[in-house]
Protein backbone atom coordinates (compact mmCIF):
# COMPACT_ATOMS: atom_id res chain seq x y z
CA UNK A 1 0.00 0.00 0.00
CA UNK A 2 3.02 2.57 0.62
CA UNK A 3 4.27 1.69 -2.83
CA UNK A 4 2.97 4.10 -5.30
CA UNK A 5 0.54 2.17 -7.96
CA UNK A 6 1.67 1.70 -11.06
CA UNK A 7 0.15 4.13 -13.14
CA UNK A 8 -1.38 3.30 -16.57
CA UNK A 9 -0.34 5.74 -19.51
CA UNK A 10 -3.61 6.57 -20.76
CA UNK A 11 -2.75 9.17 -24.00
CA UNK A 12 0.16 11.12 -25.13
CA UNK A 13 -0.45 14.86 -26.10
CA UNK A 14 2.05 16.21 -28.61
CA UNK A 15 3.30 19.25 -30.19
CA UNK A 16 6.27 17.20 -31.71
CA UNK A 17 5.29 13.79 -33.57
CA UNK A 18 8.25 12.74 -34.28
CA UNK A 19 9.62 11.91 -30.70
CA UNK A 20 6.67 9.36 -29.66
CA UNK A 21 6.55 5.93 -31.20
CA UNK A 22 4.34 3.24 -30.11
CA UNK A 23 0.82 1.57 -29.66
CA UNK A 24 -0.22 1.51 -26.20
CA UNK A 25 -1.95 4.63 -25.66
CA UNK A 26 -3.95 6.92 -27.91
CA UNK A 27 -1.49 10.10 -29.18
CA UNK A 28 -2.92 13.69 -30.00
CA UNK A 29 -0.78 15.80 -32.08
CA UNK A 30 -1.43 19.07 -31.59
CA UNK A 31 -0.60 22.54 -33.75
CA UNK A 32 0.42 24.82 -30.97
CA UNK A 33 1.18 24.16 -27.27
CA UNK A 34 -2.14 26.58 -26.96
CA UNK A 35 -3.95 23.59 -28.58
CA UNK A 36 -1.97 20.70 -26.60
CA UNK A 37 -2.46 22.25 -23.31
CA UNK A 38 -6.24 22.49 -24.19
CA UNK A 39 -6.19 19.15 -25.50
CA UNK A 40 -4.81 17.70 -22.71
CA UNK A 41 -6.64 19.77 -19.88
CA UNK A 42 -9.51 18.70 -21.35
CA UNK A 43 -8.47 14.57 -21.48
CA UNK A 44 -7.39 15.06 -17.92
CA UNK A 45 -10.65 15.92 -17.08
CA UNK A 46 -12.65 13.98 -18.54
CA UNK A 47 -10.91 10.83 -17.41
CA UNK A 48 -9.24 11.87 -13.99
CA UNK A 49 -5.90 11.68 -15.52
CA UNK A 50 -2.74 13.26 -14.32
CA UNK A 51 -0.48 15.93 -16.50
CA UNK A 52 3.39 14.95 -17.03
CA UNK A 53 5.35 17.26 -19.09
CA UNK A 54 8.59 15.57 -20.48
CA UNK A 55 9.78 19.13 -21.74
CA UNK A 56 10.11 18.13 -25.52
CA UNK A 57 6.89 18.82 -26.84
CA UNK A 58 4.75 16.16 -25.60
CA UNK A 59 2.59 15.93 -22.40
CA UNK A 60 1.92 12.42 -20.99
CA UNK A 61 -1.79 11.24 -19.56
CA UNK A 62 -1.56 9.05 -16.33
CA UNK A 63 -4.88 7.43 -14.85
CA UNK A 64 -3.44 5.27 -11.97
CA UNK A 65 -5.08 1.67 -11.99
CA UNK A 66 -6.45 1.79 -8.32
CA UNK A 67 -8.80 4.92 -8.76
CA UNK A 68 -10.35 3.59 -11.98
CA UNK A 69 -11.95 0.51 -10.56
CA UNK B 1 -31.25 -16.91 48.16
CA UNK B 2 -29.44 -15.63 51.30
CA UNK B 3 -29.89 -12.10 51.61
CA UNK B 4 -27.65 -9.40 51.60
CA UNK B 5 -27.89 -6.25 54.49
CA UNK B 6 -29.03 -2.92 52.69
CA UNK B 7 -27.24 -1.76 49.59
CA UNK B 8 -24.64 0.42 49.67
CA UNK B 9 -25.59 2.98 46.90
CA UNK B 10 -22.75 5.38 47.43
CA UNK B 11 -19.78 3.67 45.60
CA UNK B 12 -21.90 2.95 42.93
CA UNK B 13 -22.95 6.07 42.22
CA UNK B 14 -19.73 7.90 42.62
CA UNK B 15 -18.11 5.36 40.19
CA UNK B 16 -20.92 5.50 37.69
CA UNK B 17 -20.58 9.52 37.76
CA UNK B 18 -16.70 8.89 37.55
CA UNK B 19 -16.65 6.58 34.79
CA UNK B 20 -19.52 8.54 32.36
CA UNK B 21 -17.46 12.44 33.09
CA UNK B 22 -13.89 10.26 32.31
CA UNK B 23 -15.59 9.08 29.12
CA UNK B 24 -18.06 12.40 28.21
CA UNK B 25 -14.46 14.39 28.22
CA UNK B 26 -13.18 12.02 25.75
CA UNK B 27 -15.83 12.93 23.29
CA UNK B 28 -14.81 16.19 21.96
CA UNK B 29 -15.09 15.90 18.33
CA UNK B 30 -12.29 18.52 17.18
CA UNK B 31 -9.77 15.91 17.16
CA UNK B 32 -11.11 13.82 13.87
CA UNK B 33 -14.18 15.53 13.46
CA UNK B 34 -15.92 12.15 14.58
CA UNK B 35 -18.40 12.12 16.13
CA UNK B 36 -19.99 15.21 14.13
CA UNK B 37 -23.50 14.30 14.71
CA UNK B 38 -26.45 13.98 18.18
CA UNK B 39 -26.76 10.00 16.80
CA UNK B 40 -23.14 9.92 16.77
CA UNK B 41 -23.18 11.37 20.16
CA UNK B 42 -25.82 9.36 21.45
CA UNK B 43 -24.63 5.82 20.72
CA UNK B 44 -21.27 6.75 22.06
CA UNK B 45 -22.97 8.07 25.02
CA UNK B 46 -25.16 5.25 25.78
CA UNK B 47 -22.38 3.03 25.65
CA UNK B 48 -20.16 5.57 27.89
CA UNK B 49 -23.47 4.67 30.15
CA UNK B 50 -23.22 0.70 30.17
CA UNK B 51 -19.51 1.09 30.56
CA UNK B 52 -19.56 3.28 34.06
CA UNK B 53 -22.40 1.15 34.82
CA UNK B 54 -20.25 -2.08 34.57
CA UNK B 55 -17.57 -1.35 36.18
CA UNK B 56 -19.23 0.30 39.02
CA UNK B 57 -21.30 -2.23 39.81
CA UNK B 58 -18.58 -4.77 40.01
CA UNK B 59 -17.54 -4.01 43.29
CA UNK B 60 -21.14 -3.24 44.41
CA UNK B 61 -21.93 -7.23 43.74
CA UNK B 62 -19.03 -8.56 44.72
CA UNK B 63 -19.24 -6.76 48.34
CA UNK B 64 -22.68 -8.27 48.18
CA UNK B 65 -21.46 -11.38 47.96
CA UNK B 66 -23.01 -11.49 44.59
CA UNK B 67 -21.05 -13.41 42.65
CA UNK B 68 -23.35 -14.30 39.62
CA UNK B 69 -23.96 -10.99 38.83
CA UNK B 70 -19.94 -10.37 39.28
CA UNK B 71 -19.75 -12.60 36.33
CA UNK B 72 -22.29 -11.73 34.37
CA UNK B 73 -20.69 -8.47 34.42
CA UNK B 74 -17.32 -9.31 33.14
CA UNK B 75 -19.11 -11.07 30.45
CA UNK B 76 -21.11 -7.61 29.93
CA UNK B 77 -17.45 -6.02 29.36
CA UNK B 78 -16.80 -8.42 26.69
CA UNK B 79 -19.62 -6.70 24.40
CA UNK B 80 -17.02 -3.42 23.71
CA UNK B 81 -15.10 -5.44 21.47
CA UNK B 82 -17.55 -4.55 18.80
CA UNK B 83 -17.16 -1.04 18.87
CA UNK B 84 -13.92 -0.83 17.13
CA UNK B 85 -15.25 -2.71 14.17
CA UNK B 86 -18.16 -0.29 14.32
CA UNK B 87 -16.10 2.21 14.49
CA UNK B 88 -13.98 1.62 11.88
CA UNK B 89 -16.66 0.56 9.35
CA UNK B 90 -18.40 3.62 9.79
CA UNK B 91 -15.06 5.42 8.84
CA UNK B 92 -14.16 3.18 6.04
CA UNK B 93 -17.51 3.84 4.68
CA UNK B 94 -16.96 7.37 4.74
CA UNK B 95 -13.31 7.27 2.96
CA UNK B 96 -14.75 6.87 -0.22
CA UNK B 97 -17.30 9.29 -0.21
CA UNK B 98 -14.37 12.25 1.09
CA UNK B 99 -12.06 13.56 -1.45
CA UNK B 100 -8.76 13.88 1.42
CA UNK B 101 -8.94 10.45 2.82
CA UNK B 102 -8.07 9.95 6.58
CA UNK B 103 -6.02 7.26 5.34
CA UNK B 104 -6.26 3.26 7.18
CA UNK B 105 -3.39 4.23 9.71
CA UNK B 106 -5.33 7.23 10.88
CA UNK B 107 -8.95 5.19 10.92
CA UNK B 108 -7.73 2.28 12.92
CA UNK B 109 -6.25 4.91 15.55
CA UNK B 110 -9.43 6.08 15.92
CA UNK B 111 -11.06 2.80 16.00
CA UNK B 112 -8.75 1.84 18.50
CA UNK B 113 -9.12 5.02 20.43
CA UNK B 114 -12.84 5.01 21.04
CA UNK B 115 -12.75 1.32 21.95
CA UNK B 116 -9.99 2.21 24.58
CA UNK B 117 -11.92 5.02 26.08
CA UNK B 118 -14.94 2.54 26.53
CA UNK B 119 -12.54 0.56 28.74
CA UNK B 120 -11.10 3.46 30.72
CA UNK B 121 -14.50 4.54 31.46
CA UNK B 122 -15.12 1.34 33.07
CA UNK B 123 -11.43 1.15 34.72
CA UNK B 124 -12.05 4.68 36.34
CA UNK B 125 -15.80 3.39 37.36
CA UNK B 126 -13.90 0.31 39.01
CA UNK B 127 -11.28 1.98 40.63
CA UNK B 128 -13.18 5.00 42.27
CA UNK B 129 -16.06 2.56 43.34
CA UNK B 130 -13.88 0.48 44.80
CA UNK B 131 -12.05 3.13 46.50
CA UNK B 132 -15.30 4.56 48.13
CA UNK B 133 -16.46 0.86 49.34
CA UNK B 134 -13.43 0.62 51.27
CA UNK B 135 -12.16 4.13 51.99
CA UNK B 136 -15.44 6.19 52.13
CA UNK B 137 -17.37 8.98 49.99
CA UNK B 138 -14.37 11.57 50.43
CA UNK B 139 -11.54 9.46 49.51
CA UNK B 140 -13.34 8.06 46.41
CA UNK B 141 -14.39 11.71 45.10
CA UNK B 142 -11.20 12.33 45.33
CA UNK B 143 -9.39 9.18 43.37
CA UNK B 144 -12.20 9.86 41.10
CA UNK B 145 -10.92 13.28 40.25
CA UNK B 146 -7.89 11.81 40.15
CA UNK B 147 -8.12 8.85 37.89
CA UNK B 148 -10.11 10.84 35.65
CA UNK B 149 -7.36 13.66 35.37
CA UNK B 150 -4.76 10.63 34.55
CA UNK B 151 -6.99 9.24 31.99
CA UNK B 152 -7.20 12.29 30.44
CA UNK B 153 -3.57 12.72 30.53
CA UNK B 154 -2.61 9.37 29.77
CA UNK B 155 -5.08 8.92 26.58
CA UNK B 156 -3.95 12.20 24.68
CA UNK B 157 -0.92 11.37 22.68
CA UNK B 158 1.29 13.43 21.32
CA UNK B 159 0.51 15.55 18.28
CA UNK B 160 2.46 16.20 15.32
CA UNK B 161 3.38 20.25 16.75
CA UNK B 162 5.24 18.19 20.12
CA UNK B 163 7.49 16.61 17.75
CA UNK B 164 7.70 18.46 14.44
CA UNK B 165 8.34 21.91 13.68
CA UNK B 166 5.85 23.30 10.75
CA UNK B 167 6.46 26.60 9.14
CA UNK B 168 5.06 28.35 6.18
CA UNK B 169 7.26 27.82 2.44
CA UNK B 170 6.81 29.40 -0.51
CA UNK B 171 5.15 27.53 -3.13
CA UNK B 172 6.93 27.90 -6.72
CA UNK B 173 8.24 25.69 -9.43
CA UNK B 174 11.37 24.69 -10.96
CA UNK B 175 12.30 23.58 -13.70
CA UNK B 176 8.69 24.58 -15.46
CA UNK B 177 6.85 22.36 -13.96
CA UNK B 178 7.99 20.66 -10.67
CA UNK B 179 6.26 22.06 -8.07
CA UNK B 180 7.95 22.68 -4.58
CA UNK B 181 7.12 23.56 -1.40
CA UNK B 182 10.30 25.62 0.15
CA UNK B 183 12.78 23.42 -0.83
CA UNK B 184 10.64 20.42 -1.00
CA UNK B 185 9.78 18.85 -4.23
CA UNK B 186 6.08 17.75 -4.28
CA UNK B 187 4.90 16.81 -7.43
CA UNK B 188 4.91 17.47 -11.26
CA UNK B 189 2.37 19.62 -12.73
CA UNK B 190 1.84 19.79 -16.36
CA UNK B 191 -0.89 22.12 -16.70
CA UNK B 192 -0.08 25.62 -17.09
CA UNK B 193 -3.84 26.43 -15.59
CA UNK B 194 -3.27 24.58 -12.42
CA UNK B 195 0.81 25.84 -11.81
CA UNK B 196 -0.64 29.04 -12.08
CA UNK B 197 -3.48 28.46 -9.83
CA UNK B 198 -1.27 27.38 -7.15
CA UNK B 199 0.98 30.33 -7.29
CA UNK B 200 -1.75 32.19 -6.74
CA UNK B 201 -3.54 30.67 -4.19
CA UNK B 202 -1.85 27.76 -2.77
CA UNK B 203 -0.39 27.39 0.25
CA UNK B 204 2.65 25.23 1.87
CA UNK B 205 4.26 24.44 4.84
CA UNK B 206 7.35 22.76 5.56
CA UNK B 207 7.42 20.14 8.61
CA UNK B 208 11.08 19.73 10.32
CA UNK B 209 11.29 16.64 12.90
CA UNK B 210 12.48 17.88 16.13
CA UNK B 211 13.68 14.56 17.27
CA UNK B 212 14.20 10.84 15.87
CA UNK B 213 10.32 10.40 16.49
CA UNK B 214 9.36 12.89 14.86
CA UNK B 215 11.23 11.68 11.81
CA UNK B 216 9.59 8.44 12.33
CA UNK B 217 6.45 9.75 11.91
CA UNK B 218 6.49 11.79 9.38
CA UNK B 219 8.43 8.78 7.32
CA UNK B 220 5.12 6.67 7.85
CA UNK B 221 2.91 7.29 4.81
CA UNK B 222 -0.48 6.64 7.15
CA UNK B 223 0.42 9.61 8.99
CA UNK B 224 1.16 12.32 6.10
CA UNK B 225 -1.86 11.07 4.89
CA UNK B 226 -3.66 11.79 8.42
CA UNK B 227 -1.42 15.46 8.12
CA UNK B 228 -3.03 16.16 5.01
CA UNK B 229 -6.50 15.20 5.73
CA UNK B 230 -6.25 17.67 8.71
CA UNK B 231 -5.17 20.34 6.88
CA UNK B 232 -7.79 19.73 4.21
CA UNK B 233 -10.09 19.42 6.83
CA UNK B 234 -9.04 23.13 8.65
CA UNK B 235 -8.37 25.42 5.29
CA UNK B 236 -10.80 22.97 3.14
CA UNK B 237 -9.62 22.61 -0.44
CA UNK B 238 -10.14 23.31 -3.87
CA UNK B 239 -10.52 20.28 -5.58
CA UNK B 240 -13.39 17.69 -6.81
CA UNK B 241 -13.25 14.45 -8.75
CA UNK B 242 -11.56 14.89 -11.97
CA UNK B 243 -8.59 17.22 -10.10
CA UNK B 244 -5.98 15.10 -9.31
CA UNK B 245 -3.23 17.38 -9.07
CA UNK B 246 -5.26 19.54 -6.31
CA UNK B 247 -5.32 17.20 -4.15
CA UNK B 248 -3.20 18.06 -1.44
CA UNK B 249 0.31 16.10 -0.62
CA UNK B 250 2.57 15.53 2.19
CA UNK B 251 5.34 14.57 0.72
CA UNK B 252 8.94 14.05 2.16
CA UNK B 253 11.89 15.69 0.90
CA UNK B 254 13.26 13.29 -1.10
CA UNK B 255 15.97 12.55 -3.04
CA UNK B 256 18.00 14.15 -0.32
CA UNK B 257 16.00 11.79 2.18
CA UNK B 258 16.38 14.82 4.74
CA UNK B 259 13.62 13.69 7.16
CA UNK B 260 11.82 17.20 6.24
CA UNK B 261 8.01 16.67 4.80
CA UNK B 262 6.61 19.69 2.71
CA UNK B 263 2.73 20.38 2.63
CA UNK B 264 1.30 21.82 -0.47
CA UNK B 265 -2.54 22.36 -0.90
CA UNK B 266 -5.21 24.72 -2.67
CA UNK B 267 -6.94 26.44 0.38
CA UNK B 268 -10.68 27.62 -0.12
CA UNK B 269 -9.75 29.97 3.10
CA UNK B 270 -6.15 31.36 2.73
CA UNK B 271 -5.22 31.34 6.21
CA UNK B 272 -1.61 29.84 6.57
CA UNK B 273 -2.07 30.22 10.70
CA UNK B 274 -4.91 27.95 10.74
CA UNK B 275 -3.50 25.69 8.36
CA UNK B 276 -0.27 25.36 10.91
CA UNK B 277 -2.20 25.15 13.55
CA UNK B 278 -4.54 22.11 12.16
CA UNK B 279 -1.28 20.69 11.04
CA UNK B 280 0.27 20.98 14.61
CA UNK B 281 -2.87 19.36 16.35
CA UNK B 282 -2.82 16.22 14.02
CA UNK B 283 -2.43 13.33 16.77
CA UNK B 284 0.75 11.06 15.85
CA UNK B 285 -0.29 7.61 14.94
CA UNK B 286 0.42 4.78 16.85
CA UNK B 287 0.85 2.83 13.63
CA UNK B 288 4.02 5.39 12.63
CA UNK B 289 5.69 4.18 16.19
CA UNK B 290 7.37 0.97 14.57
CA UNK B 291 7.95 2.53 11.02
CA UNK B 292 11.77 3.46 11.93
CA UNK B 293 13.22 2.06 8.60
CA UNK B 294 14.43 4.63 7.22
CA UNK B 295 15.29 6.73 10.78
CA UNK B 296 19.08 4.92 11.61
CA UNK B 297 20.66 7.59 9.22
CA UNK B 298 18.64 10.84 9.99
CA UNK B 299 20.26 13.63 8.18
CA UNK B 300 23.03 12.42 5.78
CA UNK B 301 21.71 11.56 2.65
CA UNK B 302 23.22 8.44 2.00
CA UNK B 303 20.42 6.33 2.82
CA UNK B 304 17.22 6.54 0.61
CA UNK B 305 19.09 9.49 -0.87
CA UNK B 306 21.87 7.45 -2.68
CA UNK B 307 19.74 4.72 -3.59
CA UNK B 308 17.27 6.91 -5.61
CA UNK B 309 20.08 9.25 -7.50
CA UNK B 310 21.68 5.73 -8.20
CA UNK B 311 19.09 4.82 -9.63
CA UNK B 312 18.35 8.34 -11.47
CA UNK B 313 21.34 7.86 -13.17
CA UNK B 314 21.39 4.51 -14.67
CA UNK B 315 18.30 5.86 -16.86
CA UNK B 316 19.39 8.74 -18.89
CA UNK B 317 17.08 11.72 -17.21
CA UNK B 318 17.49 12.04 -13.78
CA UNK B 319 15.42 14.08 -12.32
CA UNK B 320 12.73 12.91 -13.99
CA UNK B 321 12.88 9.81 -11.80
CA UNK B 322 11.72 10.83 -8.81
CA UNK B 323 9.53 13.88 -10.34
CA UNK B 324 7.23 10.64 -12.34
CA UNK B 325 7.39 8.61 -8.57
CA UNK B 326 6.17 11.25 -6.61
CA UNK B 327 3.85 12.67 -9.50
CA UNK B 328 1.77 9.77 -9.19
CA UNK B 329 0.61 9.23 -5.86
CA UNK B 330 -2.05 12.36 -5.64
CA UNK B 331 -4.57 9.54 -7.77
CA UNK B 332 -3.77 7.15 -4.75
CA UNK B 333 -5.58 9.98 -2.28
CA UNK B 334 -8.42 11.01 -4.90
Amino acid sequence: MADAPTPVMFAIVTTNANTVHGGMAPVFVADSEEERDRVAMWLSRITNAIVHDLHNGTLVLTVNQATQA
Amino acid sequence: MHSTGPINWTPMIVGFVAGFISRVLALRSGRSHFPGFPSGYISQIALGVIAAMVGSSITVSLAGKEFTAATFLTLAATQFRDVRNTERKTLEAEEQLILVGRGAGYIEGIAVTYEARNYLAMLVALVVSAATQFFGLWVGIGVGVASILVGERFMSGPRIGDVCEVEPAPVRFEKGSLLYAGDVMMMEVGLKGSRERYLQHGLAVVLTPKNPRGQAALWNVAQRQAIAHEAAAAVGTQKDVGYPEQTPLCRMEMPNATGRAGLTIIPVHRDVNRLIRAIKNTPVLESSKWARMPMTNPISSSGMGGEESSSGTASKPSPSAPTVRSAHVPSQEV
